[in-house]
């Protein structure tokens, strides 16, 4: 089924059809929902009404009296039998947060799970929901990070004082000697408003007990199915070995499906209790307040420079509002420490400070989601530079290419500790520039209003730390250090490669790259070689699939255990071929000496191995099974540099984007169109945040945004043609692979927002809210007055 | 677009039914647990089921009838992964009551192949052109590229972007589409289209 055209005869860097698409579009997907199982009981959550409030009593008679209902179960009930979500431990912590599966005593965000009713079928669980009523003693809400770190603020947990889930402070280099000696001193305020992933599957899990040999089988929809099994054991207080989690066929993740939320932990346990399958499928409205939010941050960013253009340094004063809970695994710490701690992207910065704060408030939590805090570190960042560069009469162009990090100065350790290598930072931003000519957009820019519009041209360079191994932390301060995946190749007695490795896809074809990777490290048909990616009873330990890892751990340990089977493949041929090892090699599936007068297939080979074992020196017969664990220790810079051409009508406040270039480093290619496929759906959700994302609260905690209809997600019409170019370089890691999944997010945000502020600028407005809905342009054209 | 935005009606959870109107409620119970027979024909065979009034269309050829590639995104008529062929036209089975499907036509995503198997030329497109990432928005977007070709068999890109307008998707970014759409257009005039969607 896959493309046997290879480029260059060499399956990496090929674009082959994955195998993997063929059922999702013949329609045969088999999704969480799609999942049933004899006595399945289903179930529905009474979540609160409330942002803030005492839980005085909870009434379920009614409920339970309900025919078809099984059981409703409390937050009582769980104390003692299962241990809650303490915040995971983090260096910068302010406090501890301890998340109850089902609230106990108080509820801190509208949304938060109270009760789960366990019934025949959803529609009579919903209807038993209904029928809960709950005694709420309301207390006064947290809406503004600003407002709760002050002292006078209402406490959300008791632990936790000013609010504050994450804290720190940081500073590298002569910051305040920068900024005295500056030429130019620039200041800006950035507001990013609150958004989430809205994968197009919400979440959902199956829990089946005794189902196989396992005695607790989670389906679940999930990006990281052996952390879900160590953490399921963990708080179920069960051994690790009697749980099974499997990852069935994902409709989207971006992070919000790699934390650990309480829901299916409550879906295991019913199992285990009632011991019958337990379904819970999160439906859209549960989804807008249940799932784990993104961003929600206020920026005041500061820039030092001299008068070239040269920056000196940077500092900036952060604030998350980091919701109700530190998530469960990732901690609060994630957005404020990396958008504060990432912001010279792939800049020279050798001074910078930071104050940063994640500070609860009575909203859904925030956790990771793609490209976590950069997206705003860089929007903010390069709307900065651009101010600066108008300031100094500078080309925004020429002041970024004064400014980044060349070829000549690397390895570069920035003023935030990291160390930039094998990253084409330069040469993305001049492919970039001719690509679209951009000297023809300035000057188009001169020329047009003719119809009534406001042109204007953003043009962002950022760095994006990928494949992070076991030198670096995911978030600063987060004691969660994953950076070890393991990947199992086994030749079976049919000749077929199997891949096994607990990476599962959500659409990023996964293990068609790493199949690729196997063709040519062994020499075999791609149609020869299998793989299983989601069930941890059998693929081997792996974190999973997050921070734009899977390409260089899977493809790294692929690369490993395949030269060790390599090895004993040849060995063992040259005792059945009666030929030297070093006359032979492998292609077509087929094991051959180089002058071909004498092969023998793998299928022969896996076969003798295994039934003909007798015939075989043991030494020679090992077994084609080979594990290899992969940690490439430090991460692999991808670079990129984006342009965007927009046109604002400064009657409506509507933006068009016009035109959308894109210049990539995302270093070695394995497949280009899966890959570009990436990189424009990361585009996608950046252009998403610039322009319509928005989950919006009012002032007593409420959701005001709970259906598709409010919270808007681009369609095909919002999102332009993308003009897709590659400047790629090897990164340092086995084989040269790079990650692509998010640092495009970061582009798309920062380039648009950047055009619409230089479209402002050219009536003397600005804008420093995001995203720019029609009413945050028209302030900013001075067209409406400022809110209150 | 939505410049203020404001709670649709009724589904802020803080204006759930309370108190009174909860006893008027339950006193329709027996109205909800009402059923009704139907006959709906769906990728060319006839099936008869005796069905909750209350339950869609989507949760009926999905749970009922086990045709699990028609996918729902939002039940609220917005991402149109649930969408799917009614009577010759493309409709949101989430949005439509399975007894409104009495006696009606439908064709969902497996019904798209020939009898022999095949792919549908849109379906062989959209593999072609990597059109699909997590493929949960599939089903729904080869149904209303198939409708689009139907009535329109020379899109502009243009075109082929405000008819998928109203399917989201949240992974490609919309362009390998339009290129599968536009791919199978331009395949379908070079050879001559056999009925695709019955």
């Amino acid at each position: 089924m896959s493309d046997a055209r290879f480029v260059n005869e060499r399956a990496v860097g090929s674009s082959v059809i994955p195998d993997e698409a063929i059922p999702l579009v013949e329609g045969d997907g088999r999704f969480l929902n799609d999942i049933k199982l004899p006595g399945m009981f289903h179930v529905a959550f009474l979540r609160s009404q409330h942002a803030h409030a005492r839980l005085r009593s909870i009434d379920t008679k009614a409920a339970r009296a309900l025919p078809g209902v099984i059981k409703v179960l409390t937050g009582q009930e769980l104390l003692g039998k299962v241990d809650p979500f303490r915040s995971m431990p983090n260096r910068f912590s302010g406090g501890e947060s301890v998340q109850h599966w089902l609230a106990v005593e108080k509820v801190r965000f509208c949304g938060e799970a109270i009760c789960a009713v366990v019934a025949e079928d959803r529609a009579t669980a919903e209807d038993a929901v209904e029928l809960i009523e709950v005694d709420y003693d309301p207390l006064p809400a947290v809406t503004d990070p600003r407002r709760g770190e002050r002292d006078d603020a209402p406490l959300i947990h008791d632990t936790c004082v000013n609010n504050y889930l994450i804290k720190r402070e940081y500073e590298r280099g002569n910051v305040d000697d920068a900024f005295r000696n500056a030429h130019i001193v620039a200041e800006r305020s950035f507001r990013i408003g609150r958004k989430q992933a809205l994968c197009l599957e919400s979440r959902g899990c199956v829990a089946g007990y005794r189902e196989s040999t396992f005695t607790l089988t989670l389906w679940i929809s999930h990006q990281l199915p052996y952390v879900v099994r160590h953490y399921l054991a963990k708080h179920l207080r069960m051994p690790e070995t009697d749980v099974r989690v499997i990852v069935p066929h994902t409709g989207g993740g971006f992070g919000q499906k790699a934390s650990i939320y309480p829901e299916e932990f409550v879906c295991a346990y019913l199992a285990l209790q009632l011991r019958r399958p337990v379904k819970w499928v999160e439906d859209r409205i549960e989804n807008m307040v249940a799932s784990t939010h993104a961003r929600d941050q206020y920026l005041e960013v500061r820039m030092a420079a001299d008068k070239e253009g040269r920056i000196l340094a940077i500092s900036s004063e952060v604030w998350v509002d980091v919701g109700a809970y530190s998530t469960y695994l990732w901690s609060a710490g994630m957005e404020p420490l990396q958008t504060a701690g990432l912001m010279p992207g792939p800049y020279r910065i050798g001074a910078m400070r930071y104050r940063t704060r994640g500070v609860a408030t009575n909203k859904t939590p925030v956790g990771p989601y793609r490209a976590v805090g950069r997206p705003s570190a860089s929007a903010s960042l390069e709307l900065l530079i651009d101010e600066v560069a108008g300031k100094l009469g500078l080309d925004p162009m020429q002041m970024r290419l004064k400014n980044l990090i060349p070829h000549e100065a690397m390895p570069y350790r920035n003023a935030n500790n990291l160390v930039h290598e094998n990253v084409n930072y330069v040469p993305c931003l001049e492919l970039a520039v001719a690509k679209a000519d951009y000297a023809q957009l300035r000057a188009e820019q001169e020329r047009a209003g003719g119809n009534g519009k406001l042109r204007g041209v953003g043009l962002v360079c950022y760095a994006e730390l990928t494949g992070l191994g076991t030198s670096t932390a995911v978030g600063p301060g987060t004691l969660l250090q994953p950076g070890r995946d393991a990947v199992t190749l086994r030749l079976e007695t049919s000749g077929v490669l199997t891949i096994a490795a607990a990476l599962p896809s959500q659409g990023q074809r996964i293990m068609t790259a790493m199949r690729q990777v196997a063709c040519d490290e062994l020499g075999m048909k791609l149609e020869d070689i299998t793989s299983i990616s989601n069930d941890t009873a059998s693929a081997p330990y792996g974190f999973g699939t997050f921070a734009s890892r899977t390409a260089v751990f899977g493809s790294g340990a692929t690369i490993k255990a395949a030269r060790e089977l390599r090895q004993r493949i040849l060995a063992m041929a040259a005792f059945l071929l009666q030929a030297p090892v070093e006359r032979l090699t492998i292609s077509n599936s087929i094991v051959h000496t180089i002058d071909r007068t004498s092969s023998i297939s793998l299928r022969d080979m896996a076969e003798k191995s295994y039934f003909s074992a007798k015939d075989i020196p043991q030494e020679l017969n090992p077994g084609f099974e080979v594990t290899a664990f992969y940690d490439p220790k430090f991460g692999s810079f991808a670079g990129a540099a984006h342009i965007a051409v927009v046109d604002v009508d400064p009657k409506t406040g509507h933006v068009e984007i016009l035109r959308y270039v894109a210049a990539e480093d995302v270093g070695t290619v394995i497949n280009p169109a899966v890959v570009e496929g990436q990189i424009i759906g990361g585009i996608a959700q950046g252009i998403g945040e610039a322009l319509l994302e928005e989950l919006v609260y009012d002032e007593q905690g409420q959701p005001r945004t709970v259906t598709l209809a409010d919270f808007l997600v681009p369609s095909a019409l919002e999102i332009p043609r993308i003009e897709l170019h590659h400047a790629n370089t090897p990164s340092a890691a086995l084989g040269g692979f790079k990650g692509c999944g998010e640092g495009s997010t970061t582009g798309g945000l920062a380039s648009v927002v950047c055009a619409i502020a230089d479209a402002l600028r050219r009536k003397g407005g600005d804008i420093h809210e995001f995203p720019a809905t029609p009413e945050r342009v028209l302030r900013g054209l001075g067209v409406l007055s400022p809110q209150g | 677009m939505c410049t203020h935005p404001r709670p649709i009606a009724g589904t802020s959870p803080a204006s759930w039914p309370r108190g009174r109107w909860r006893r008027r409620w339950r006193g329709r119970e027996a109205d909800l647990a009402r059923e009704q027979r139907i006959t709906v024909t769906v990728n060319g065979r006839s099936y008869e089921r005796t069905v909750p009034v209350r339950l869609s269309l989507a949760d009926f050829l999905r749970d009922h009838l086990h045709f699990t590639g028609t996918h729902v995104g939002c039940e609220h008529g917005v991402c149109g992964a649930c969408t799917i062929s009614l009577n010759g036209r493309t409709a949101r089975s989430c949005l439509t009551f399975a007894v409104q499907a009495d006696g009606a036509e439908i064709v969902t995503i497996e019904g798209l192949r020939a009898e022999d198997g095949t792919r549908h030329p849109v379906q062989q497109a959209f593999l072609e052109n990597f059109a699909l990432q997590c493929g949960y928005c599939t089903p729904g977007m080869l149904m209303t590229a198939i409708e689009l070709l139907q009535d329109n068999p020379d899109p502009d890109e243009h075109e082929v972007r405000e008819a998928l307008s109203g399917n989201l998707c949240r992974c490609s970014g919309y362009q390998a589409i339009v290129d599968a759409v536009l791919a199978a257009a331009r395949a379908a005039r070079v050879a001559p289209p056999k009925p695709a969607v019955r």
